[in-house]
């Protein structure tokens, strides 16, 4: 490329020699004998170069060669002057200038002095270039780290014995900067491979590959991932790492799962659904038959069965709501003896009609106690009706008793036993009877009223122990704390569709 | 009097159906399984037989079939009486198929036109 060179000299013939001389070596330049000139020169041929003599004492020529400087730092200057001013000449420019050069110029000192300015031109050059892709990368390394980082899901990278090289931040979050651990022990806490890997089976043959799993995080919380697989290649394309990528899909299949429960639900229900509304119709059929007959024992009797009809499906409409929506408890401090003679009084009617004696041992002084009073009577009750239940179904006992006792286990506790001399339970019947759909009563059950009295206990804090032995009977110990404070925080119930006593009923897994 | 056997586990809709026909004039016997059904219809004969399809012990079907292979009772009219919808062909040769909750006057005119009563 052509650099450009401005000479400057008040001494016209020196000028003309020198730009003779550039001519004759193929270097394009441009003669001004004063600042000013040189000033307009400047800005038109934009020279790379000054060759220049400050004519000191007169400082003209260097106020305006500092000022060139100072705005073009990419220009050039090499100084000529006479030996007398040659150092009040160094001590005015300094290291604005690239060379000094003893007037009158000799063509070799002038040579060496422009090649360096030539050369420091084009170092600067590359220097500048340089550092605009350093910004670039740096720039485009700040956007991938940001996309790598925020994209929302888990991503990490794995080496070929599946240890982590790097993790984004959602990963970290969820489980811990474990860069250098291998991926099953982070993400399934086992101690070796996974039996099914799609980070090998990239390795193995350089495609995407995809999984769905069950992850646990370092909070102990389990993650439904659907993970991709993408081969990480070198200059050589050989795969040197894998990067995977876990997508949380845990809302989406607890809603999955609600959602295929709920109609299963509506399937499981709709025979017993129908029963009831069948026997309601025969309930108001009597009533109808009755008055206009004036028979007052089969209107009574009419009566009795459409109120008894009205009470299940209330109750199985009310299970059915409280199932399908996520719902608060609503909690009040409610005097417990009241609340106890009050689920005494519900079950009554059922246990007269059935023939079974209800006897209730409820302690006076029992204080109050935080709960939801609608759920938790309704998960008590349901507790006594199924002992009712237990005995009307027995047929190897002829007198049947429930017992309903309530006292306190310690000053934060209560314990409600709730006895029965029913049918008992076999051990699938124990195991199972808190789980969803599961009902040992044929079209009369709907599986859900002690799945969700054992929620709701749960959502209170409070434990449930069950001793049952088959055609002996069943005892029940449901155990609560009196205030809100000592009970631990549970998720919304219609969240969580498995229970069970213990793990093992559960059905969902 | 014509008799009609209700086989139902149900004893809310036993209790129905039984005053719904004795209080058109018909004469009824209750059964809560199969078993007990079978029995009583081989010691009444009854004109009629109305059949729940959902019974904890055993399915409506199957007594039916077990109905049919008895000449003295496979000639008996069976009405099918089911919370079960879509179950139309469980019993092939039944003279109505009714879906609880079923309308009473719609099965008191099958009653009577299938036993000839007005």
């Amino acid at each position: 490329m052509s650099h450009e060179i401005l000479i400057i000299d008040k001494d016209a013939s020196h000028a003309r020699a020198l730009c003779v001389y550039l001519e004759r070596k193929r270097m394009e330049n441009h003669m001004a004998f004063t600042p000013d000139e040189a000033a307009v020169l400047y800005d038109n041929i934009e020279a790379q170069v000054i060759l220049a003599d400050p004519g000191l004492p007169d400082m003209e020529v260097t106020a305006f060669l500092k000022s060139i400087k100072s705005t073009h730092a990419q220009v050039q200057i090499i100084i000529m002057t006479t030996l007398e001013q040659f150092d009040q000449a160094m001590a005015e420019l300094k290291y604005d200038a690239v060379h000094y050069l003893l007037k009158p110029v000799k063509s070799t000192a002038l040579d060496m002095a422009l090649y360096q300015a030539r050369s420091w031109i084009e170092l600067n050059r590359q220097l500048e270039s340089t550092k605009k892709k350093l910004k670039l990368l740096r720039h485009t390394q700040h956007l991938y780290q940001q996309l790598f980082d925020e994209v929302p899901c888990y991503i990490s990278v794995q080496d070929r014995s599946f240890r982590l090289t790097a993790t984004n931040k959602r990963f970290k979050q969820d489980f811990g900067d474990e860069i250098g651990s291998h991926c099953y022990a982070v993400y399934k806490h086992r101690g070796s491979v996974c039996q099914t890997c799609p980070v090998a089976d990239t390795f193995a043959d350089g495609n995407s590959h995809s999984t769905e799993e069950v992850v646990t995080s370092k909070s102990g919380k389990q993650h439904h991932v659907l993970t991709w697989t993408a081969p990480i290649r070198n200059g050589e394309g050989e795969i040197t790492q894998v990067m995977e990528m876990s997508t949380d899909i845990t809302e989406i299949r607890q809603l999955q799962d609600h959602l295929t429960s709920l109609g299963l639900m509506i399937g499981s229900m709709s025979h017993g659904v129908r029963g009831m509304l069948t026997a309601l119709d025969g309930g108001i059929y009597k009533l109808e038959t009755g008055l206009a007959k004036n028979d007052m024992a089969r209107t009574h009797k009419a009566f009795d069965q459409v109120k008894q009809m009205t009470g299940r499906i209330r109750k199985m409409v009310l299970e059915i709501l409280y199932y399908a929506k996520s719902r608060e408890l609503h909690y009040q401090s409610i005097n417990i003896a009241e609340m106890a003679d009050k689920v005494v009084g519900d079950a009554l009617a059922i246990a007269s009609k059935l023939g079974v004696k209800l006897e209730a041992n409820i302690s006076p002084t029992l204080g109050v106690i935080d709960v939801d009073p609608t759920w938790l009577q309704a998960a008590l009750v349901n507790f006594v009706e199924n002992a009712i239940d237990a005995c009307a179904y027995d047929r190897y006992k002829q007198d049947h008793v429930v017992t309903f006792d309530a006292f306190e286990l310690s000053a934060d506790r209560i314990c409600f036993i709730i006895t029965d001399n029913g049918m008992g339970m076999d051990q699938e019947t124990k195991e199972k009877m808190f789980t969803l759909f599961f009902t040992s009563k044929g079209s009369q059950g709907t599986g859900l009223g002690l799945f969700i009295a054992n929620r709701v206990i749960q959502q209170h804090g409070g434990t449930i122990n069950v001793e049952s032995e088959l055609k002996k009977g069943s005892k029940f110990h449901i155990c609560l704390p009196k205030s809100k404070s000592n009970q631990p925080k549970m998720v919304p119930v219609s969240k969580k569709l498995t229970t069970g006593v213990n793990n093992e009923t559960d059905n969902k897994k | 009097m014509k008799k009609i056997l209700i086989v139902d586990d149900d004893p809310n809709i036993l209790d129905y159906m039984t005053s719904l026909f004795e209080d058109s004039g018909f004469k009824t016997f209750t059964a809560r399984d199969v078993q007990e059904g079978l029995k009583i219809a081989k010691k009444e004969v009854p004109d009629l037989i109305t059949l729940d399809l959902e019974m904890p012990d055993e399915w409506g079907p199957r007594f039916y079939r077990k109905m049919s292979q008895d000449k003295s009772l496979k000639n008996i009219p069976v009405i099918v009486i089911s919370g079960l919808s879509g179950g139309d062909h469980a019993v092939g040769k039944a003279v109505a198929y009714l879906t609880k909750p079923f309308d009473r006057d719609e099965l008191l005119k099958i009653v009577k036109e299938t036993l000839h009563v007005s």
